[in-house]
């Protein structure tokens, strides 16, 4: 056993840092440190500066654009991207539709998308769920009904985040109403611009635009974007989310803020006292310091590990579960050391130089939802205990 | 990076897995801990066959390397077992610090130790004292003729059973000074040792030690030397405690799933109620944090002397602690009735965990220790109250 990187990763480390440090654009860290999302501008701008080095794409081949990166690597990019802090690529395009077309797609569909993906000159969205999908994502019910060399899409997807400043998305629907449930499902690609799509958005409790609903209305779909035969869009699905475990765990962005929590708390007087002299705070941060370093290890004890997958299969679950328990941790915490932030939400076209914490914790609640609950993640994790 | 165990780490830990099922069930650790001693000398002969007492000594003094992470293997299965064996407190501390300290006593002391035809006993914990590393009170003096030393320790693990006690003594400076420390050995006979003998909670055999001008072996009088040592010795105790505690961890969670799988109320298996499932899932998270924070303390243990090595070891601690409290707390939840007995082996989980949480420091040391190693910026204070 040894937690050391090998000379050439740790090599990789430093350049890695050294791209970011000179090439990151300022206005962006500057943007993300305040606790704001990137936009897509920010993401597209700072992904088009990354694929110079094919890390748009890191694990993709590189005749697609990637770099072909091994996992350590993998995960010292994405380390050091949450950390400086950057934008991570486009996760629909490059961790999640990507792959299913290297699997699941024709050879036109890969030329064709492929490095469209990976220099953003598409954004997708991802449209699974349903008003009566979320959890119970195979009860879906939007129709895909064939008519000649075209589907026709009727339905409703809904929390699509960046739907509305997306160019395509990437679905779920039934081709087949009589098969059973899992089998008759689809995975399309659909053009946002057809006629029949309407996205409208939907407020989320920071008072922000990220989710939206998707209504499709006789959107017709050309067979040709259907991604592997029809009736395996559940495999694509389920092999599209076993992809999502290398980011899963956000231990890189998890460090960033509390090392953005410490300084802040560091230049912020109350009560006549320094928040950094308060034994409390401290007491609290250093708890989170040594449970967020049990998360990154078990993050690289798990990717890195085959034994250890093999002997904790719903390991995603795990990572998910405490990944998503400790953000929301640190940004309540987060939230309480930007207490003079607590105004109403204005749509933010500019930095505004006020931090956006509250807003973030709010948004924060979001992610022990999106990805499968941790409701659904704890009976995954029972499952492979009980049965 | 590499997890997992080389396969000589596996064959011990199959070979001791295998002894310690087959000698040491729930009645043996019962009747063991039920005798004068507390403890099984026979079921110590069997360890001391299969190489155990040799892992933490160096080569060259007829031991099996020294290497922590080989002993962290053998305290897992010892913790999974809940078998109180002298292996920790009483050979691989003590051979830490004699390593760590060389000289005369080391290289008469070490082959014994290695051979299992020696216990010295860790003397280092004192009443007052906050179990870290600095906290030394017990005072040492040259009368011309020899060393005499005077003052108290506390929480001397099986110091009934040694041959000698390794005891930390203070040349000079304040009570919690890093400068000024020193380390004898010295027979439980001495002249002016009083020695008061009790059983820690989870049935532990331990002494206290009032010493009055006893006469004492010195091991290492020279400041550095000594630092050196108490650090090796807390460094490979703690990651020892780390290894025993998912030891033990492992054991409350597989006796969880047992019981949920064959009690039935109701009508059906109680591991078929989700607020049960849930239960158990967060307490496999945290085995797994705990499972990967043991691997680090040992892999730090081993390089204790680095900046980060020291404060990953007391977030291991730290982490291991806080989450073998809380599986085992729920362990004995999920059996309900059953599991508040004391034949039950779940709640001896418990008791152990508690003794075991006093060990090299409690979580306030902890805490202190990783808020002293956090980047703060111009704020030197440290925390000192407990929260």
């Amino acid at each position: 056993m040894n937690l050391d990187l090998t000379p050439e990763q740790s090599a990789f480390r430093d350049e890695v840092r050294a791209f970011i440090r000179e090439r990151l654009p300022q206005d962006i860290r500057e943007r993300l440190r305040l606790g704001y999302l990137p936009r897509k501008q920010d993401t597209v701008r700072w992904q088009r500066i990354l694929a110079e080095r094919g890390w748009a794409a890191p694990h993709w081949p590189r005749a697609y654009g990637g770099a072909e990166l091994g996992q350590v690597e993998r995960i010292i990019l994405l380390d050091e991207l949450q950390r400086a802090p950057a934008p991570v690529p486009q996760v629909f395009n490059i961790n999640m539709l990507g792959p299913v077309l290297m699997k699941f797609g024709t050879d036109r569909q890969k030329a064709w998308f492929l490095p469209r993906l990976a220099n953003l000159d598409l954004w997708f969205c991802q449209g699974f769920s349903e008003p009566g999908a979320g959890s119970d994502l195979a009860s879906l019910r939007t129709a895909a009904l064939r008519d000649g060399d075209h589907y026709v899409v009727n339905g409703q997807k809904i929390w699509t985040s960046t739907a509305h400043v997306a160019d395509w998305m990437f679905a779920l629907a039934r081709t087949d109403a009589q098969a059973q449930r899992h089998r008759g499902i689809s995975f399309l690609l659909i053009d946002l611009k057809s006629p029949g799509v309407t996205v409208r958005p939907i407020r989320s409790i920071d008072g922000a635009h990220h989710l939206n609903e998707v209504f499709l209305h006789d959107v017709r779909v050309p067979v040709d974007n259907r991604v592997g035969e029809e009736g395996q869009g559940w495999d694509c699905a389920r092999f599209l989310l076993a992809n999502e475990r290398s980011g899963i765990a956000n231990v890189g962005a998890c460090r960033e803020r509390l090392d953005y929590a410490r300084e802040r708390a560091a230049r912020t007087r109350r009560g006549g006292r320094r928040l950094s002299d308060d034994p409390h705070l401290r007491h609290e941060m250093a708890v989170l310091d040594a449970e967020l370093r049990a998360l990154e290890v078990t993050n690289q004890r798990f990717l890195l590990t085959p034994s250890a997958q093999a002997a904790m299969p719903a390991f995603a679950s795990v990572l998910k579960l405490r990944g998503t328990a400790l953000q929301q941790q640190l940004h309540g915490l987060l939230a309480r050391l930007g207490g003079a932030a607590v105004r109403e939400h204005v749509d933010d076209e500019e930095v505004d130089g006020v931090p956006h914490l509250v807003e973030r914790y709010l948004f924060a609640r979001a992610g022990s939802i999106y990805g499968g609950t941790s409701e659904i993640q704890r009976d995954l994790v029972a499952r492979t205990l009980l049965g | 990076m590499d997890f997992e165990l080389s396969d000589e780490q596996r064959a011990l830990h199959d070979s001791l897995t295998r002894l310690l099922s087959d000698r040491h069930d729930a009645e043996t650790r019962r009747r063991i801990a039920a005798s004068p001693a507390g403890w099984s000398e026979p079921l110590w002969r069997q360890l001391v066959d299969l190489g155990l007492a040799a892992l933490p000594v160096a080569a060259a003094q007829g031991g099996l390397g020294g290497r922590t992470e080989d002993l962290m293997v053998a305290m897992r299965a010892v913790g999974r077992s809940l078998a109180a064996v002298p292996l920790l407190g009483s050979v691989a501390m003590p051979a830490a610090a004699l390593q760590a300290a060389g000289g005369d006593a080391a290289g008469r002391w070490l082959p014994a130790l290695a051979a299992g035809d020696a216990l010295l006993a860790w003397a280092h914990d004192e009443p007052a004292g906050d179990g870290g590393a600095d906290w030394v009170t017990l005072r040492a003096r040259h009368d011309g003729q020899c060393w005499r030393l005077d003052g108290c320790k506390s929480a001397v693990h099986h110091g009934d059973s040694a041959d000698r006690l390794l005891v930390s003594a203070r040349l000079q400076g304040d009570d919690g000074d890093a400068d000024g420390r020193a380390l004898f050995l010295l027979a439980p006979d001495a002249s002016g040792l009083q020695r008061r003998s009790l059983r820690l909670i989870d049935g532990t055999p331990a002494c206290e030690l009032a010493l009055q001008g006893v006469p004492a072996e010195p091991v290492a009088v020279d400041g550095d030397a000594a630092s050196r040592a108490i650090d090796a010795a807390l460094a490979v105790g703690m990651a020892g405690c780390c290894a025993e505690l998912l030891g033990a961890m492992e054991s409350a969670l597989a006796l969880t799933v047992d019981y949920l799988r064959t009690r039935r109320q109701f009508g059906r298996l109680i591991g078929d109620n989700q607020a049960l499932r849930h239960a158990l899932a967060d307490m496999q998270v945290s085995l797994e944090m705990a499972h990967s924070m043991s691997l680090l303390a040992a892999l730090q243990a081993d390089a204790p002397d680095a900046p980060l090595s020291r404060a990953d070891l007391h977030r291991a601690r730290l982490v291991v602690d806080r989450h073998a409290r809380l599986l085992a707390e729920a362990a004995i939840q999920l059996h309900g009735g059953i599991g508040m007995t004391e034949e039950y082996a779940v709640g001896h989980v418990l008791r152990r965990v508690l003794v075991l949480e006093t060990v090299c420091g409690d979580a306030d040391l902890h805490v202190a220790e990783i808020d002293r190693s956090a980047p703060w910026n111009n704020s030197p204070a440290r925390i000192s109250s407990s929260v």
